[in-house]
């Protein structure tokens, strides 16, 4: 029995202390920087003589215009994410009905995406999106037949959110797949013998059984786009600022370090009770299914 | 889940089984491999280097080759983009670069927070080459820190031939911030993505000092500003050389040395149009960047020999004729390709250089101000 | 096997296309005859030639690579522990502590290890800390993916082994790594892609003369991107492949993650 306690501490500890000393830490020394007077030049001020202060909590709460860009940041999130759900949702399942030696192909094709540099895959959009290239003219042609006004396409909200939806769409396909090779045809057959269509079978049967994988997707999107400053800093236009593009620059712009832990505090607090909504629904599901 | 799993076990036979173990040995040896390259990394570092903390394109590879052979050292390069960016990096403590390049104001903000060495003038004896307007400047009076290096003015570029056509006026800024102008270009203006350098813009056309900090004028700015966003495409401090040079974006708010390098490079492709850049009437932001001392690196005397290199006529000439930028060294101007030299927006004469102003750094509550200013500019 | 609607073909397709259309012009514009590299002039082998002469780029390359596979190994190790140690021992804490930064937006991830390592460690930035940096986001990567593996299994194989005599160790060694293997290879090939593809947390704490190839292409962004950061990124990709390639050839359900 020593011999099993010896083996609990030796497999716990090296990871428990590595998290406590290099996440939490760190963690904690932001929560205080979030307390403290920014520096004169950058950084923050010493503690002696100025101490902790209550202001920059304050200068966030006294103007709507910050808490406005936290609920815009949701909303794209929630947009991606939705759009990643589905584009992800036909190419998962067909997936799934490949015969088994293609499936991993198939998910290996998916994956490869992300062995490319993520800048350069952005840039590749600014090439597609760019005004003079065929896929603008194509938009613009058909915009005018309709006699719609040309638009522009790059440095405009859609070049975000397709930016966004592509870096990410892996992200939702590879646990959704996870999740749907596990269903078990024989449910479908049950299903249409008991005389339901496809359509039916497809939202009675496969999608609520397909909701844990959704859920894990949807973190996996949702929590990166809200954090996410490079895509609309390249792509985006005059208006596209997220929270993400807020927080960089109170680091890398405006020197207040203070006002960037206290905004990326706000942003892990959402992001901490997302995943706990998230959590307690897919449990919800589990234990209804 | 649990299916799967069990008929998995069962294929495990020993066979594959000691598979995995032999491509685990092998893991192991990649493991050493990997560590001997790390020893072989760091061994590498104890040779003479030098620690160049630079701005992006700001140098080109042929003068570094030629320090590196003099000195007999290897010259490594970190780069910026920004003076905040750079800023940023000291401020968390970033430590071991010998030479900074900084612009102005942050030469005052490293100055003031002591972050600097002072110079020995004693092994500088290029000094005398710079052009006496440039030196004793108000971020470091007497030189005691700086030497200047090369400058930019933030000024108006254009793809030359649509800009004729249309009719629009490049000597003023305007053409930047005027709904009956900008009518005609919309969605083909960028805007530099710098709180600083835009509200300078709009401050220039105002009327006002680029340094002016009355909060009025600054809110009288905004206005200016947000009224002119609709019609622009982005904010962009980057992708926007290439922009122009491809011919998506016809007008810029930029740096001169990126308009030199988006005509030169619009040139070199051949493209059916020219680029074009011209300092706005009512003055501009004129950017001083200095070659500085940190006080962390480790080999002043190298960081020493190479401003000295730096100010040599020759030398400093290349800045001017590879990057594009201004030149503040008088022994150079022989060197330099006289088409450049005689371009206003690259060389201003007398009457021009009194309108440009340099930058003061901003105290944090006005920065946080400032920073109000800009989110609101950005989401409205 | 069931019939799939042509709807569904259709659809699939359609994402693949959006899937690929980037990469493909990712790839063909590295051989793009222009510095500008917006619109194809014609085919030359030139930037990859430009690319085995920059120093700079290879050394940012050559430290990205070094970076991933220590990242990758140490990640999973303690991941790997970490995984077994939430699923066997039940501890409440470890899923927080490993679980959180792979929910934290990856800036304030970045700014916390910056402060820790200057204010708190007083280390000089450079590799030490990049690495120390990606290996915490990764493990809990890794510790997600071993203890999905571990989940799905029967607790009673490791407790006969126990008792015919077996040492944790070698019940370790013989029993559990060679069932969570799958897990564990995914977990590593996740960690490499993670760690040679970051470019914020890196960012934020990366040191003198210490670039990794995401920062150097940040870097030249100004400058303009020209085709030898595609040519860089299309030899990149191919080398991720062939890892991948050879990641399944040892163990097929590697792709999947999880039994």
């Amino acid at each position: 029995m020593r011999s099993e306690r010896l083996t609990r501490w030796l497999v716990t500890a090296p990871p428990l202390i590595f998290m406590l000393v290099f996440f939490v830490l760190p963690t904690l020394i932001v929560v205080a920087a979030s307390f403290r007077y920014p520096g004169e030049y950058g950084g923050l001020a010493p503690l002696v003589p100025e101490g902790y202060t209550l202001e920059t909590y304050r200068f966030f709460f006294s103007d709507v215009i910050y808490i406005e860009i936290f609920l815009k940041s949701l909303w794209v999130a929630a947009l991606s994410t939705g759009l990643c759900i589905l584009l992800a949702y036909p190419l998962a399942l067909l997936i799934t009905r490949l015969p088994k030696r293609w499936r991993d192909l198939m998910i290996l094709l998916v994956v490869l995406p992300f062995a490319s540099n993520f800048l350069i895959r952005i840039y590749a959009w600014m090439i597609i999106l760019g005004p003079q290239n065929g896929f603008s003219l194509a938009v613009n042609t058909l915009l005018g037949f309709f006699g719609i006004e040309p638009v522009r396409l790059l440095f405009s909200p859609f070049a975000v959110i397709v930016g966004m939806v592509y870096v990410h769409l892996p992200f939702m396909v590879l646990p959704l797949y996870t999740n749907l090779e596990r269903h078990d045809p024989a449910w479908l057959d049950a299903a249409q013998d008991l005389g339901a269509n496809a359509w039916q079978r497809f939202w009675k049967v496969t999608w609520p059984l397909s909701l844990p994988g959704i859920y894990a997707g949807s973190a996996l999107v949702f929590i990166p786009v809200l954090g996410m400053f490079a895509i609309p800093d390249i792509l985006g236009g005059t208006g596209d600022i997220l929270v993400g593009n807020l927080i960089k620059e109170q680091f890398l712009g405006t020197r207040d370090w203070p006002f960037g832990a206290t905004l990326s505090l706000f942003l892990t607090l959402i992001v901490l009770a997302v995943a706990a909504l998230a959590m307690r629904f897919s449990r919800k599901r589990l234990r209804h299914a | 889940m649990k299916k799967s799993c069990t008929t998995e076990y069962t294929e495990c036979t020993e066979e594959k089984h000691f598979k995995k173990l032999r491509v685990l040995r092998v893991l192991r040896g990649e493991m050493l491999f990997a560590f001997l390259l790390a020893a072989l990394s760091f061994s590498a570092a104890a040779r003479d280097e030098l620690h160049l903390y630079n701005w992006n394109n700001y140098i080109s590879d042929a003068t570094i080759a030629r320090f590196e052979q003099q000195c007999k050292c290897r010259v490594v390069q970190d780069y910026y983009s920004d003076n905040e960016e750079m800023l940023a990096k000291l401020a968390a403590g970033a430590t071991g670069y010998d030479l900074i390049v900084p612009g102005g104001d942050a030469v005052e903000a490293l100055i003031r927070s002591k972050q600097l060495r002072p110079l020995d003038k004693s092994k500088l004896p290029n000094l005398k080459n710079i052009n006496p307007i440039y030196l004793n400047q108000r971020f470091d009076p007497g030189n005691r820190y700086s030497v200047p290096y090369a400058y930019t003015v933030t000024l108006i570029g254009y793809n030359v031939e649509k800009i004729r056509a249309l009719g629009l006026p490049t000597d003023t800024w305007a053409v930047i911030f005027e709904p009956k102008y900008l009518a005609k270009v919309k969605g083909r203006v960028t805007v530099l993505d710098s709180q600083r350098e835009l509200m300078a813009a709009a401050l220039k056309y105002l009327g006002y000092s680029a340094n002016d900090t009355d909060a009025a004028h600054w809110q009288q700015a905004k206005r200016l500003i947000l009224r002119a966003k609709p019609y622009w495409a982005a904010f962009n401090a980057s992708s926007y050389i290439k922009e122009l040079t491809i011919g998506n974006i016809w007008l810029v708010h930029g740096y001169s040395n990126d308009m030199f390098q988006a005509a030169q490079d619009a040139e070199h492709a051949h493209r059916p149009f020219s680029i074009g850049y011209s300092t706005p009437k009512e003055g501009a932001v004129l950017a001083l960047d200095s070659m500085v001392l940190h006080k962390s690196g480790p080999r002043p005397d190298l960081a020493l020999q190479f401003i000295n290199f730096m100010l040599d006529g020759k030398n400093s000439s290349e800045l001017t004729n590879l990057i594009g930028s201004g030149n503040p060294n008088l022994a150079a101007l022989p060197f330099i390709d006289p088409k450049i030299a005689a371009n206003r927006a690259v060389f201003p004469d007398a009457e021009g250089f009194k309108k440009l102003e340099m930058f003061r750094a901003l105290d944090r509550q006005q920065r946080r101000v400032l920073s109000r200013i800009w989110t609101e500019i950005k989401v409205r | 096997m069931r019939k799939t609607s042509p709807w569904l073909w259709l659809s699939a397709l359609l994402v693949c296309l959006f899937l690929y259309i980037p990469l493909a012009v990712v790839v063909v514009y590295s051989f793009n005859d222009s510095r500008l590299n917006a619109e194809w002039v014609g085919f030359t082998w030139h930037w990859y030639q430009v690319l085995l002469h920059d120093e700079e780029m290879l050394q940012a390359a050559a430290n990205s690579i070094f970076i991933a596979i220590c990242a990758s190994l140490i990640a999973t190790t303690l991941g790997t522990m970490a995984g077994i140690a939430i699923q066997r021992y039940k501890l409440r804490l470890l899923p927080v502590l490993t679980i959180t930064p792979v929910a934290m937006p990856e800036i304030l991830l970045g700014v916390s290890l910056l402060l820790f390592f200057i204010q708190v460690l007083h280390l000089t930035l450079g590799l030490l800390s990049v690495l120390i940096a990606h290996i915490t986001f990764c493990i809990g990567f890794v510790a997600i993916v071993v203890r999905a593996r571990l989940a799905g299994m029967d607790e009673s194989i490791f407790e006969a082994a126990r008792d015919l005599g077996a040492t944790p160790w070698q019940t370790f060694r013989l029993i559990t790594l060679p069932l969570i293997m799958p897990a564990v290879v995914a977990g590593a090939l996740m960690s490499f892609t993670l760690s040679i593809d970051d470019f914020v947390i890196t960012f934020f704490t990366a040191g003198v003369g210490v670039s990794t190839l995401p920062l150097q292409i940040y870097s030249m962004i100004k400058i303009a991107v020209t085709p030898e950061v595609n040519a860089v990124s299309t030899l990149l990709m191919l080398l991720t492949l062939g890892m991948i390639m050879l990641a399944t050839r040892f163990d097929k359900s590697v792709l999947r993650g999880q039994g």
